[in-house]
């Protein structure tokens, strides 16, 4: 055997192993990126125990306690909501709450009393007055899919997702807050067979001056977007011939419908993790009969992994309302009694938080808090590095996770309660045009 | 600022490549410390890549650790690996 076919074999089995490697890199890279597609999965992803599951109860839902008058004592406190003295201190002066009062405007306006959970308010009204008499028929599911995705998207939803009616998310019953009565799905001008989901952007500049006033203005103006979107929606149905119905906070639980409709996955605060936004969003839906569509699946993204080591929320929490559980559980576990059980729904596998505490919190700030939004590491605008480090997330196993969180906070991210913030947000504003910003 | 940032990252990383290929074709490098010395300069395009988008974002101290964490150690792996080799060479 010669030198000379000694150093081709070389060469040859050198090129072979370069090949291999280039193989394993691109196998590599595509893994990554269907992992970052999510998990399908044909039901809720998080396990359900029938024996305590049952559809919850929107009396039992702290807003509904503080705003239907359920609970004397909240129902006092939230007289005075919003309406403490300014102070002296940036995030909390009169150009802070105008901030708020802007944002809140829409959705007052064309909802009074949504935010509570009041169901058939305004904009959000269960008459169908835009119905046409005539059905339109769409060509194909996929088509009728596109065209109320594509819709929801121009009335100005970040994403849109479409999902079965659940009985299993809907409120057990309703309260009418204004007429001071309770409803039930019979009440409800059809039988309801698609829910479609939509999410609305909150500012990560704005989010960033939690729990600062100024914060809350871009949940509130979230809200306007969201009755803006969902009655447009809703309208746009109508005149198609099928009846719907918009809904932001009434109705039904909107984070298990945003899970169902694939558009993200539980995180430990409570809240919905969608990607490239975190738990930046806010989510509201439509109710409605036509159900010629192709539906989504609800997807995983490795979120509960991540919420498991990670804690931030928790740790940020300034009324340590959110668990600090290793693991999820069947009901909560920050109170021995059963009988406190009813403030969330129990019977489904995930962390519970204690939303009293939160909402003393609110009344002691004076404004809604957003640090466990504003913490979380999913919460991120839209530059290159993060989406790298997203994807690294969904294959690095449980404890790197720790690790991560660490680095998070290493390099200058989830810092919360800075008045520098609040004072960039002022300067500065949401970013402008293509510098960085938000895409679908 | 971003685009800009990556055009020139990639006429870094395209001139990088072309500068390790003569280095090998002239000096007979093996392929060990020739692939440490792509991971330093990969390392160091990495870092001006995720330093520039942190300042754009508004987060200096994200740029400043990105040097500590990836310049830092794509300049030390391309000091000792460069004098590896130069001693091999002489």
């Amino acid at each position: 055997m010669n030198k000379k076919t000694n150093q081709s074999r070389r060469n040859f089995f050198k090129l072979g192993i370069a090949g291999a490697g280039i193989a394993v890199a691109a196998a590599g890279g595509a893994f990554v990126f269907n992992r970052m597609e999510g998990k399908e999965h044909d039901d809720m992803p998080n396990p359900i125990d029938k024996k305590l599951f049952k559809p919850f109860e929107q009396k039992n839902a702290v807003t509904m306690r503080a705003g239907g008058g359920f609970d004397p004592e909240l129902h006092k406190m939230l007289q005075g909501f919003e309406k403490q003295p300014y102070r002296n201190v940036p995030g909390y002066t009169q150009l802070d709450r105008a901030l708020v009062e802007g944002g809140w405007s829409t959705s007052n306006y064309m909802a009074p009393m949504q935010a509570y959970g009041q169901p058939n308010s305004g904009a959000l009204s269960w008459e169908q007055h835009h119905l046409h008499d005539t059905q339109y028929k769409f060509g194909s599911k996929q088509e009728a899919t596109a065209a109320i995705k594509h819709a929801a998207l121009l009335y100005g939803a970040l994403r849109a997702g479409i999902c079965r009616n659940d009985p299993r998310f809907n409120y057990r019953e309703m309260y009418d807050i204004k007429r001071e009565k309770s409803m039930t799905w019979d009440d409800f001008p059809f039988k309801p067979k698609t829910v479609i989901v939509v999410v609305c952007e909150m500012n990560y500049e704005c989010m960033a001056t939690a729990p600062a006033w100024t914060e809350s203005g871009t949940v509130a103006m979230a809200y306007s977007d969201l009755v803006k979107t969902t009655y447009s929606l809703s309208v746009f149905l109508q005149s198609l011939g099928y009846q719907a119905v918009p809904s932001v906070n009434g109705e039904g639980i909107n984070p298990a419908y945003a899970i169902m409709a694939g558009l993200g996955e539980g995180a430990r605060n409570g809240a919905v993790i969608i990607p490239e936004y975190g738990c930046r969003v806010r989510i509201g839906k439509v109710y409605t009969d036509f159900d010629f569509v192709e539906y989504d699946k609800p997807r995983s993204y490795g979120v509960m992994s991540f919420c498991r080591h990670c804690k931030k929320c928790a740790m940020s929490c300034p009324s340590q309302a959110i668990s600090m559980d290793d693991e999820p559980g069947y009901h909560p576990t920050w109170s021995k009694n059963p009988d406190d059980w009813f403030k969330n729904q129990i019977g489904i596998y995930k962390f519970y938080s204690n939303s009293e505490k939160c909402f003393r919190f609110w009344i002691q700030n004076d404004g809604d808090c957003g640090i466990c939004i504003a913490s979380c590491p999913y919460n991120k605008p839209a530059f290159w590095h993060h989406r790298l480090v997203d994807a690294s997330n969904v294959i690095a196993p449980g404890p790197v996770h720790t690790i991560m969180r660490e680095f998070d906070t290493l390099f200058g991210y989830g810092h919360v309660n800075d008045p520098a913030k609040v004072k960039r947000w002022w300067k500065y504003g949401p970013p402008k045009g293509k510098l960085y910003g938000s895409k679908a | 600022m971003m685009m800009i940032t990556f055009y020139i990252v990639g006429i870094l990383a395209a001139g990088s490549a072309w500068w390790l290929i003569r280095l090998s074709q002239r000096y007979q490098i093996n392929w060990i410390p020739l692939t440490g010395l792509a991971i330093g300069i990969a390392m160091i395009l990495f870092c001006i890549a995720w330093s520039v988008g942190s300042a754009l974002e508004g987060v200096p101290r994200a740029a400043a650790m990105g040097v500590v964490f990836f310049g830092f150690p794509g300049i030390v792996l391309l000091t000792l690996i460069g004098r590896y080799v130069t001693r091999s060479v002489k």
